[in-house]
This record gives structure tokens, sequence and C-alpha cells, in this order.
């Protein structure tokens, strides 16, 4: 196709200064294209649900994809009391910021306890932990569930909390393992030295500087964790120990052909991740695949 | 005595910081995959008290059980879909965005927004899309006049699959733009450089230098999809259901197994087998558990040839 190809043999590095203006310009168009493409695959499905979300019933159907003619927040001020997003969108918050906060600490305490590679324990607690990760939420979902209701968590939004602390664990023991093991020994045995007991050590040390390893971990399990359906699903019947996606879904059946309604909700459930994304979309980004890359 | 009671105090002082989280993580899962492992062994429904111990017996009909294996099926079909899709397309527009265009980060923070989204808003956004009646996609078929493409997608097997298929791309494109992104700013410039200064094309210096240092990026990449298509649940759960509808063209294993536990609504509950169900669940996770040991093995040898 190219001169390169069809000339008499020209050298290559001739053929590599060769200015070729248009070709480049092609190739930097096509490139842009491939991105925007891409982009609006994401994003238009992304608009047209926000959309869908301010219409009312009769507008949606005639109008299913072109700008809503009135801006209704009827879906939403109806999402907040039928799909009861004024009880599942507390809970969702509750439920994910408490789980986070307990096992990215316990975590945090496992990694310090398990950084001291000599002791031989480590490597077998390490490895449990994170064979974890393999469980499958099918097969201990109704074990749990017994448990649960035989200490009687069941029907309160600890029945959603103790497993997702549990859940948390490999992830969080997964990353920040290698991150306590790598902090400077001199740093631990000095406080040592000064008569600090591993507590302190811990807490006023180790602790600290783990901090961008818990900022990930943190991130990596508040998205699951926020998102989760399956266990849900099968613990929480009740809209009131119920967190947002099962509760959509689960209020859907009786209100199927209100699509707008559905969407609010969804709407509703999503944006404070999104919000939380864009803010810090780097940290984000590094954590959520800080997990991916060490497993 | 005072000496060695401190001795050992310094030794297995670090256990207890690990006691509390064993705690949670011995009552929530260890627990519960022991009991699983017990009630697999018996005949139980789930409900009444009635049930008989009953060995492996429950294992040995999985193997011999078609409706495991056609949602395995679905499940590989899934994976290899989305396995190809990551490392050409995903891959890509890693390299695009690495050569820093114009408005780099928007790209960026748009093409990894549907990782953080769940699986349920995903699957309801494109419900909407794909919804014969009000979505968006037959319209705009017509529109292009190409309405003969237009079809009731979720309708028929093959197009649901499919649509089950583009929609978990969706969601997971960003983990692949990010995860090689990652990979190709790792590599040192010297090398291209180097491989540039005797001579190398642009191709042979992506083909020859470029892609054999993204090879850590390739297994992490793998192994995520491996595990995350064979886990696939919440998007088949909205999209069609958990029958796996149409004429369970897109049942897979995380709707099979859920349905023989738990039951679906416009399923007879004597079809409920809890105990078969944990059983495959099982079964399952032993499978996947040897596939990806076999798959990083592969794999990592390969990184170590490079």
């Amino acid at each position: 196709m190219t001169d390169t190809a069809v000339s008499p043999s020209p050298s290559r590095a001739a053929s590599l200064r060769r200015p070729r203006p248009v070709r480049r310009a092609i190739g930097k168009t096509l490139r842009t294209a491939v991105l925007v493409i891409a982009t609006a695959w994401v994003l238009i499905p992304l608009f047209f649900m926000v959309i869908a979300s301010f219409k009312s019933v009769p507008e949606f159907f005639m109008n299913p994809f072109g700008l809503p003619a009135e801006w209704s927040f009827s879906n939403y001020t109806r999402a907040w009391e039928d799909a009861h997003l004024s009880l599942t969108l507390p809970n969702t918050i509750i439920v994910t910021s408490v789980s986070v906060a307990v096992s990215t600490f316990l975590s945090a305490l496992v990694a310090y306890g398990l950084s001291r590679k000599e002791k031989k324990f480590a490597a077998g607690f390490y490895t449990l932990f994170v064979s974890g990760l393999l469980v499958p939420v099918h097969a201990i979902i109704l074990p749990l569930f017994i448990l649960l209701k035989a200490v009687g968590l069941f029907g309160t939004l600890f029945a959603l909390i103790v497993p997702y602390i549990a859940m948390g664990l490999p992830l969080g023991v997964l990353v920040l393992t290698p991150l306590a093991a790598s902090l400077p020994r001199d740093l631990i045995h000095a406080a040592r030295m000064d008569g600090a007991t591993e507590w302190q050590v811990f807490r006023r040390v180790v602790f600290p500087l783990l901090k961008p390893g818990l900022v990930s971990v943190s991130i990596l399990n508040g998205v699951w964790m926020w998102n989760e359906f399956f266990i849900p699903l099968i613990i929480a019947f009740r809209p009131e120990v119920q967190t947002m996606p099962v509760g959509i879904v689960s209020f859907i059946g009786s209100y199927s052909t209100e699509w707008g309604l559905v969407f609010a909700s969804v709407v509703v459930s999503t944006i404070p991740v999104v919000i939380a994304y864009l803010l810090m979309t780097r940290q984000f980004q590094s954590g959520l695949t800080s997990g991916a890359m060490k497993g | 005595m005072a000496q060695r009671l401190k001795t050992r105090r310094q030794r297995y002082g670090h256990l207890w910081f690990v006691a509390p989280g064993l705690a949670f993580f011995l009552a929530v899962m260890i627990f519960p995959l022991v009991f699983a492992f017990g009630i697999s062994t018996t005949n139980w429904s789930g409900l009444g008290n009635d049930l008989q111990f009953i060995g492996l017996a429950n294992y040995a009909e999985i193997l011999s059980y078609g409706p495991y294996y056609r949602a395995a099926f679905h499940n590989a079909l899934i994976f290899l879909a989305i396995f190809l899709f990551q490392h050409t397309v995903g891959l890509y527009i890693a390299v695009l965005l690495n050569e820093k265009p114009r408005f780099m980060e928007f790209y960026r923070t748009v093409l990894f927004l549907p990782v953080i989204l769940s699986l349920v808003a995903t699957g309801f956004v494109w419900t909407l899309m794909l919804s014969p009646n009000i979505g968006l996609i037959n319209p705009a078929l017509q529109n292009m006049g190409l309405g003969f493409l237009a079809s009731q997608w979720l309708s028929h097997p093959t197009s649901a699959l499919g649509a089950v298929i583009v929609v978990t791309a969706w969601n997971s494109l960003g983990w692949a733009i990010i995860i090689y992104l990652a990979g190709l700013q790792g590599i040192p410039d010297e090398l291209k450089q180097a491989a540039a200064m005797d001579g190398a094309n642009t191709r042979q210096i992506f083909w020859r230098v470029t892609f054999p240092q993204l090879s850590p990026s390739f297994t992490a990449l793998s192994v995520l999809t491996f595990i995350g298509t064979f886990r696939t649940f919440d998007v088949v759960y909205v999209l069609t259901g958990p029958l796996g509808a149409p004429n369970f063209g897109t049942d897979v294993l995380g709707t099979l197994i859920y349905r023989t536990a738990f039951g679906a609504s416009s399923f007879s509950s004597a079809e409920i087998r809890f105990a078969f169900g944990v059983a495959m669940a099982l079964f399952t996770m032993l499978i996947m558990a040897i596939a990806c040991w076999g798959l990083l093995k592969v794999l990592r040898a390969r990184e170590i040839e490079t």
C-alpha cells in the first residue's frame, strides 16, 4: 500500500525520515475516532438513563429518546417513597461505611501481624485469608443465614455488615500485607527501643505508614459493598434492612412499566459512587487495579 | 523465667493482631464453608427437616447433569468473547491513551466509569437500550435504514447471550484499559528508543518490545476476566431473569445454582434442591481454583520466557 513497499528498495532510515503528513493525519483521525466511539458507547446509555428518569410514563412511551418536554422530578420524589429509597439509601451508606471502616482496620491489624515473614505461621495465615477470594457466596450464604439467625443478627443491618467485614478481609490482607512487610524495619525497632508496646507501634508507626494502602483497600471494598446484590437478595427481605441495588430490583415486580421510576432509583443509587469517583479518579483507578494486579 | 516469658510474648505478640480478623473470617467464611460441604452430602431441599445423608451422590449427579454443562458452556462463551475483546479493543485503547492524546484524562475517566457502577444499574441501563418497544437500538437501526437488523434482542437465545456479552464488555472494558495502561507506563522509554535506533518500525517495536513487556498485565487481566465471567450473576439476573430466559439460552452457572438452591418465581418449589445447588457451587469453586492455578502457571511461565 505505502510507497515504502512499492518503491525500489529505499533505505529504511530514509523511509522513516520521509514526512507523510496526509497519512499521519488520517491515522490521527482514525485513532481519535476509536476513542470517541468508545466514549460514546459508554456515555450514551448513561445519558439516556438520566433523561428517562425525568420523564412521565406517557411521555416516556411517546418519546423514549428525546429530551423531556418538561423536566419532572416526580419520579425522584416517588422513588424516594415508593421504591423505599428513603430507607435503602441511608442503609446503604451505613452498611458500606461501617463495613469498610472495620474491615480495613482489621485488615491492617492482620497485615501487621503477618508482616514478619520469619514467623512460621505468617505464610499459612496469609494463604488462608487470600484463598477466601475463591469462596463462592452461593455456597456459604445459607449456612450464613442460619448462623445470623442463631446469633440474633437476622433482620438487622448487622446481618449485612458482619459478612461484608469478613468478605473484605481477603482483599485487604492481599494488598496490605506486602506493604506492611516493606515498611522500614528500623523505624519499628526504634519505636520498640523507646519502650513502645506492640499496640503503640502499630497505632503510631505502622498504621499511618500504611495510609496509601488503606485508601486502596477502602475503595476496593467500598465499591463492591455499595453495589453488592446477591448477599442482600438472600439475607435482607424487608426494605428496612435492604441496600439500594436489591431494594430497586425487588420493587420493580410491581411497577414494571414505570421505567422513569426505575431509572430515577438507579440514578440515585449510582450518583454517590460517581461523585466519589470523579473527586478521586486517580485513587479509584489505582486502588482498584492494585487488587487486580496482586491477585 | 521472666526472660523466657518476655521472649515468648515477643515471639507470638503479633498473633494477637491477627486474632480479630481471623475470628470474623472463620465465623463468616470457613465455618459456613464446612457447613455447606456437610449439607452437600445430604438430599436436603432447603425447607423442612427431611434430610438424609447421601454421601457424594450430589457430586456424582453433577457429572451427568445436562443443565450444568449448558450453563458452564455459556460461561465459557462469555469468557472467550470478553477475553478476546479486552486483549484487542482494551489493549488498543490503552495504547492510544498511552500516546497522551488531547482530552486523555477525559477519555480515561469516562471509559473506566462503568467499572464502578453496580451490575444492577448496568443491567437496567441496557434493558432500556435493548427493549424492543422503548429501546434505543431498534429505532436507531431503523433510522439508519438498517431496520431489518432490529430484533427482540432479549427474546432470541443467540442475541440474548450476545446482549449479555455486550453488557459485560461494557462493564469491564475499563479494567482492561487501566490494567494495560499501567503496564504500558511501566515500560522504560529507552527500550523503545533502542529498538528504533536498531531500525525497527512502529509495528515491530510494539510486537517485539512493548507487548512482551506487558505480559504481567496480560496475566492479571486474563485471570480477572476468568473469575469474573465464571461468576457472572447480576447481569443475567437483571437482563433475562433467574431462569436465564429465553429457554435457558442465557443460563449461566450463577443463575443455575441460584434457582436450584433458592428457587425462582414461576419455578415450582418441588424443583428446589438446596443441597444439590450447594454441591454445584462447591464443585464449581474447586474446578475454578484448579483452572485459575493452571492459568496462572501457564501465563507466569510465559512471562519468564519473554
